[in-house]
């Protein structure tokens, strides 16, 4: 299955769900997501682990566009079979982003999303176990990996001295 | 977790510290007589929120950063940061510094091998496996030492080369070095083979089938002794591994015994790839002439853009995701770790084990707390 092909096929599927689809390099192809139907994240993991062989999630992550008032959460998926790698992209609004999780799809999903939802803020809807995994417990609501986290002397530090 | 749900039951907390620990994490163990019926693991002891630093740093100054998000690995570290950057901004690496990279990476591979086959001993109480490794390993971190300037933290690679050359009289010292090396990597299989508590105790034990491991999105020596032969070396090749020949060590049962034997193979291998490198190796410049980048590159803008540049660590697959504004420095800089997944698939690789086994099954796993932590 070549580059091409799974664009193709994804286009196809979800017309008016996928956009800016693309063929990056003949190992890498990258695509929006345009969320805006219920599940449409999962629903598009699912199809892609069950038809187009993407069966391992590399990575998930997001960043914190703040200038245009988005938060962007970035799907990496690739596959045990063939060597392309799939990079799907998220919008969501800065002041309230809300995603379906992944999880029942890929289950090593479950940490990355516990970690973008203490850094960034991002909900995660029908996680298992949604809390925090690296940060204590009494940052949560910092948000960190925000543009706008202030940094040291922050609440938490304050409440150290 | 924390409620117990009979008094038969108990909770056992491994750590924060712990000897078996290659760093500081909880295993919270719930027990039924000597059965784990439920395990859960804490994070953040040694969160070191390098992504946030690397932000706030040129891309010069992160090399160093990148560096200790694990000592054990810090050259693939690099490799994953500067590759990610050299993408980004469409630089070129000459072909003797690309062989002097997959020189010094695979002696990073040799030696975090080296460590964790040890560290595997130590923790089953085969502590003389330790010192027999930890000997070996330090000759080749002389090796590293001759090069890089630095036993671990090499800080070593640059944007479109390396720092330095290879030293005169590296190559001697590196074949001599093998020619010790591989007997010894014989005695360490032959000493495991050969020792009846060490095959009791871990055959059959801790096993993952390969269905299971993909599902838990497992990577490097774990996943391939499940006999699945995924390596981004062949998958997605970097510098120049598409001109040398290896093989991907793969083994089948998936259990303890076939990722220490995954470990060994994988040291002949890299063995075997340095002695070609240093045979193929051409003569040239360690940067482009007419590169914008060279060894001091203190004020670099970077197009904006974003790449997701995945190398073959020792644990697994790394990989850096990292995006420009146009700006001196990374706008976001993800670091997808191979210990991350591996860790995260622990819990259920111990559900239904005795407590005697999770020493074994934690340590053939070769965690490191400090990378899945960043």
């Amino acid at each position: 299955m070549n580059a091409q092909d799974i664009i193709d096929s994804l286009m196809k599927s979800f017309t008016g769900t996928i956009s800016n689809a693309e063929v990056v390099s003949d190992i890498r192809v990258s695509a929006y997501l345009d969320k805006e139907r219920e599940e449409s994240v999962k629903t598009v993991c699912q199809y892609l682990k069950d038809e187009l062989g993407f069966d391992h999630l590399s990575n998930e992550t997001a960043v914190d566009y703040i200038q245009k008032g988005e938060i962007e959460v970035i799907y990496h998926i690739a596959s045990y079979d063939h060597p392309v790698l799939l990079t799907l992209k998220v919008r969501l609004p800065r002041d309230a982003p809300v995603i379906e999780s992944i999880v029942p799809v890929y289950w090593n999903a479950n940490w990355y999303e516990r970690e973008i939802y203490e850094l960034f803020g991002v909900k995660y809807t029908n996680h298992p176990d949604l809390r925090q995994l690296i940060l204590p417990d009494d940052m949560l609501g910092d948000w960190p990996l925000r543009k706008d986290y202030e940094g040291f002397p922050n609440r938490t530090a304050n409440n150290l001295v | 977790m924390d409620e117990m749900l009979s008094s038969s039951e108990m909770i056992v907390h491994l750590g924060p510290q712990h000897p078996m620990q290659p760093g500081p994490f909880r295993l919270n163990l719930r027990l039924k007589g000597e059965t784990v019926m439920d395990a859960d693991i804490e994070l953040g002891f040694i969160h070191k929120g390098i992504e946030k630093i690397l932000e706030n740093k040129t891309y010069l100054q992160g090399i160093p950063i990148v560096d200790r998000i694990c000592y054990l690995t810090a050259m693939t570290n690099e490799e994953a940061y500067v590759g990610a950057v050299e993408k980004l901004a469409d630089i070129e690496v000459p072909e003797r510094s690309q062989y002097i990279r997959v020189i010094i990476e695979e002696l990073s591979r040799l030696q975090s091998h080296l460590l964790g086959t040890g560290e595997f001993g130590a923790f089953i109480g085969f502590v003389s496996m330790f010192m027999y490794t930890i000997r070996e390993r330090e000759d080749v971190l002389s090796l590293m030492d001759m090069v890089t300037g630095a036993r671990i933290t090499h800080t070593f690679l640059r944007f479109g080369g390396v720092q330095d050359d290879l030293p005169d009289g590296f190559e001697d010292k590196v074949r001599t070095v093998f020619i010790d090396l591989k007997q010894k990597i014989d005695m360490y299989e032959t000493l495991f083979n050969s020792d009846e508590i060490y095959r009791t105790r871990c055959e059959g034990v801790g096993v993952l089938t390969a269905d299971v491991a993909k599902n838990l999105g497992v990577s490097g020596p774990p996943l391939r002794a499940t006999g699945v032969s995924f390596d981004i070396r062949k998958d997605e090749p970097y510098l120049v591994y598409n001109d040398l020949d290896f093989k991907v060590c793969t083994q089948k049962d998936g259990d303890i015994v076939a990722r220490i034997v995954v470990r060994l193979n994988e040291m002949r291998e890299s063995m075997y790839i340095i002695e070609q490198a240093l045979d193929q190796i051409p003569d040239g410049p360690l940067f482009f002439e007419d590169s914008l980048y060279g060894r001091r590159t203190p004020v670099m803008r970077v197009p904006a853009g974003d790449v997701f540049h995945r190398v073959e660590d020792p644990r697994g697959e790394m990989g850096m995701y990292m995006v420009s504004d146009g700006s001196d420095k990374p706008y976001r800089a993800k670091v997808r770790g191979p210990v991350y997944p591996t860790m995260q698939a622990l819990p259920p690789l111990l559900i239904g084990t005795t407590m005697a086994d999770v020493a074994a099954i934690a340590g053939s796993m070769d965690g490191c707390t400090s990378e899945a932590d960043r």
